[in-house]
């Protein structure tokens, strides 16, 4: 295999797969990075077994082949080359030799038969959506999903398909967000489905604003085909939980608030919310908001908010981390806060069919 | 059964109803089944896993705080769902984890068993919270246990009330009873073994009762210093000690003060007591005591704050019998009331507790008030540089108790007493210790002094 490509290229080739690679792994293959050169472009592919990724660059091949190398170390050679213009000739011992400018670096690698292949998709059931609603999706729903092993179906965002909808919901049983997509696809395509986190951190960073994704729905696995990128992960196999239970069915109080105004106050306040407690209290009274934080021999802070609010006078807190990271994924201007009483979740929600149910903590006396 | 859980659980509603909101209730609670209930863990069924996750994240204190004033005391609390899997009515869930279910089997034969032999399953050497304190006692225990009559034959074990004796012996009891099926354990205290001797005396059965006892692997008699005074009982444990220990049967006792310091104890009995191997408990020191709370926090699913473990660790120097009840009482008044707890509401809480230990924890000041008043001399005066004979005396006895009764250094004795050099408190501790030899008088001052200040 040889081949001649500019540094750039390269780069960005390396930097779409070599996150998937994990980094202490009991099979050494899987730290490396296949590449197989063909025509006029170069494949890479990397895989933990779980998730795998697939991408490719424009190089100028002259010996057509494969092989795998260490993906990490290859990727912190090629940033640090000296010239732009990136020659690579590997051996038929598997050992490539790199040389740029004056640089010149020989790194050894395994062969391409070791390399675990990415699944098959046959019979899948497929969808395509505009890669930037799934990213919209993503972005809105992704902060909720649980990291606590112990309840392994809600490390992963659910893709529910269903009557011309797709619904992503996350939860960690403390909050839970979820976002309606309106997407046609046949009848029989209908599923719910679990998407582990680390697919679903890895498709965030591979979608555009632009194009559109198709899915792949296999039995135990999905792929995601980015044109020149294409993702496929395992499903968490299991039955994500009825959310739908968690989801207040009428609320008492509505109250609009301006986000960005809402989220900077919130920042501010929580500076002083105690680790252990951990809890920012929000007052209303009419037409106005008092949100504030104290720990306990150290402070306290206070911020007032005007809003437009003719409700129930009362208290209510949250945890501040919890409130503040839908609203920094949101871009909307304004958000709909909806509460019940004290006790009860809040529900965050915006003009389109997204909701954030977040649950109180204990107001202590 | 069913009946039964089925009033357990209307009984913990009308606790819980007032701790949650009326449509908390009625969305995660009204669906949700008692299915089995111990004195240890509630088993609920819920329908499915979502109601376990929201319960378990979000309504956890409420329903625990429940179960407290419900039944008194916190239980774990367990979750089955109805849709994990096809389980059969009634059976338990968590046959996710078989290797689990297994131990779980195994340490309810292990209760039943254990009950049987009057061990209670919770003195077990997991629970036991090891610390420079009690280590030796420790290790000793857990190769007794592990070898038994092999390595420390007899183990004898002493130290203070509420130190963990009882803790040790009955782990060593359930650890045989759990390792080696077949093998005959016996846990009595001493007050039982000579209850039993006297029974048989008068029914005239001995050999029937020399058979029961000469027949057990392991003999384990707590409270071995009631035997003091009682001479035909000692002779008949003596020929029991004999049979076991030439059969190479291990023998573990307990007491409050070491063999030799056992009143009436006879000379045979303590030279073999002391035969084996000796081994003290002594009270725990902070870290220990921190360490216990959290251990006994986490089996007990109590959560407290930092601040309030540190209150009650540092606060409850003596007995870890005592730092126990003292954690319970504040859980339950934290999951009663509600109330955050400071640390002047856990004062306010334990002040009995607090008053009973402040009374054991002797200070140099105490001391010095008290021989100054004794011998009419101004509190200043054990402080100062003058020295006629009439002030340094009992400045001198003042030093010696402070030595005795606290745990100062001499650099810090001396200090209190006026900035003084460490050779001058040890002077002061010789002296005193010379005329208490040598005059009767001063004996008994300083004596009547030191129980003034011990009370």
């Amino acid at each position: 295999m040889k081949l001649s490509v500019t540094k750039e290229k390269l780069l960005e080739g390396l930097q779409q797969v070599q996150n998937v690679v994990s980094t202490r792994t009991t099979l050494p293959i899987l730290s490396n990075v296949l590449l197989q050169a063909k025509g006029n472009e170069v494949h890479l592919t990397t895989t933990d077994l779980d998730v795998g990724v697939r991408g490719s660059f424009e190089a100028s091949v002259e010996k057509e082949g494969a092989t795998t190398l260490p993906a990490r170390r290859l990727f912190t050679i090629i940033r640090e080359l000296p010239s732009s213009e990136v020659q690579i000739e590997v051996d038929g011992k598997n050992a490539a030799s790199i040389r740029s400018g004056q640089s010149f670096f020989k790194i050894l690698g395994l062969p391409e038969e070791e390399f675990p292949p990415l699944p098959k998709f046959e019979n899948a059931k497929v969808i395509t959506i505009r890669q930037k609603d799934l990213r919209d999706g993503l972005r809105k729903t992704s902060y909720a999903i649980s990291t606590d092993e112990t309840r392994y179906v809600l490390n992963g965002l659910l893709f529910s398909l269903k009557e011309n909808k797709l619904t992503l919901v996350a939860t960690d049983g403390r909050r839970l967000a979820m976002v309606d997509i309106e997407l046609e696809f046949p009848r029989s395509h209908e599923a719910d489905i679990i998407v582990p986190t680390k697919a679903v951190t890895e498709l965030q960073r591979l979608l555009t604003d632009d194009g559109e994704v198709k899915v792949s729905v296999g039995s135990g696995q999905i792929a995601f085909d980015l044109n020149n990128t294409l993702l496929v992960s395992k499903l968490i196999e299991g039955n994500y939980p009825n959310y739908r239970q968690v989801i207040p069915s009428e609320t008492k109080e509505r109250v609009t608030l301006e986000r960005e105004t809402f989220l900077n106050s919130l920042r501010r306040v929580s500076l002083l919310a105690s680790d252990k407690s951990n809890s920012i209290k929000l007052n209303f009274t009419k037409n106005n908001i008092d949100i504030t934080a104290n720990t306990p021999e150290v402070g306290e802070a206070k911020e007032s908010l005007a809003v437009v609010y003719k409700g129930r006078e009362f208290s209510i807190a949250f945890n501040p981390e919890f409130f503040m990271a839908p609203l920094r994924a949101l871009t909307e201007d304004e958000v709909f806060l909806d509460l019940i009483d004290e006790m009860s979740p809040g529900v965050l929600k915006i003009q389109t069919p997204f909701l954030y149910v977040l649950m109180p903590m204990r107001i202590s006396s | 059964m069913e009946e039964n859980y089925a009033q357990l659980w209307q009984k913990l509603s009308a606790a819980l109803k007032p701790q949650v909101s009326p449509d908390t209730f009625k969305r995660w609670f009204s669906a949700v089944k008692l299915v089995h209930a111990t004195d240890d863990a509630f088993t609920f069924r819920v329908p499915n896993n979502i109601y376990q996750f929201w319960i378990e994240s979000n309504h956890m204190a409420a329903l625990q705080a429940a179960i407290v004033s419900a039944f008194g005391s916190p239980r774990e609390v367990k979750f089955s769902s109805a849709s994990e899997g096809p389980a059969k009515p009634g059976d338990e869930v968590l046959s996710e984890i078989p290797e689990k279910e297994f131990n779980r089997e195994n340490s309810r034969d292990a209760k039943q068993s254990s009950t049987a032999l009057g061990l209670n399953p919770r003195n077990s050497f997991e629970s036991f919270v090891v610390g420079p304190n009690n280590e030796i006692a420790h290790a000793a225990s857990l190769a007794v246990a592990q070898s038994p009559a092999r390595t420390y034959n007899p183990l004898f074990i002493y130290g203070g009330v509420g130190l963990g004796k009882t803790h040790l012996m009955q782990s060593i009891g359930q650890y045989v009873g759990m390792k080696k099926k077949n093998a005959k354990v016996m846990y009595l205290s001493s007050e039982l073994f000579i209850n039993e001797f006297i029974d048989a005396i008068q029914h005239n059965n001995l050999v029937k009762f020399r058979k029961r006892y000469r027949q057990a692997d392991l003999l384990l008699i707590d409270d071995i210093q009631f035997l003091g005074g009682k001479e035909r009982s000692q002779e008949e444990f003596f020929h029991t000690f004999n049979t076991l220990f030439d059969g190479h049967k291990q023998i573990v006792l307990s007491s409050d003060r070491p063999p030799s310091e056992i009143a009436n104890l006879e000379h045979r009995l303590v030279s073999r007591f002391e035969w084996g191997l000796t081994a003290e408990l002594q009270p725990p020191d902070v870290e220990t005591r921190m360490a216990i709370l959290r251990k006994k926090a986490h089996t007990l699913g109590i959560k407290l704050r930092d601040e309030t473990f540190d209150f009650l660790a540092t606060r409850i120097r003596t007995n870890v019998r005592r730092l126990e009840g003292a954690l319970m009482r504040v859980a339950s008044f934290a999951s009663l009331s509600g109330k955050e707890l400071t640390n002047e509401v856990v004062e306010h809480l334990l002040k009995d507790i607090l008053q009973e230990e402040a009374r054991h924890a002797v200070t140099i000041e105490q001391i010095q008030r008290r021989v100054a008043e004794h011998y009419d001399v101004r509190l200043a005066d054990m402080t100062s540089k003058r020295r006629p004979a009439n002030i340094a005396f009992p400045r001198q006895i003042a030093m010696y108790l402070a030595r005795e009764l606290t745990k100062a250094s001499l650099n810090e004795i001396g200090d209190a007493f006026g900035g003084r050099d460490h050779g001058t408190v040890l002077h002061a501790c010789k002296l005193v210790k010379r005329r208490m030899q040598e005059q009767d008088n001063i004996r008994q001052t300083i004596s009547f002094i030191d129980s003034a200040l011990q009370r």
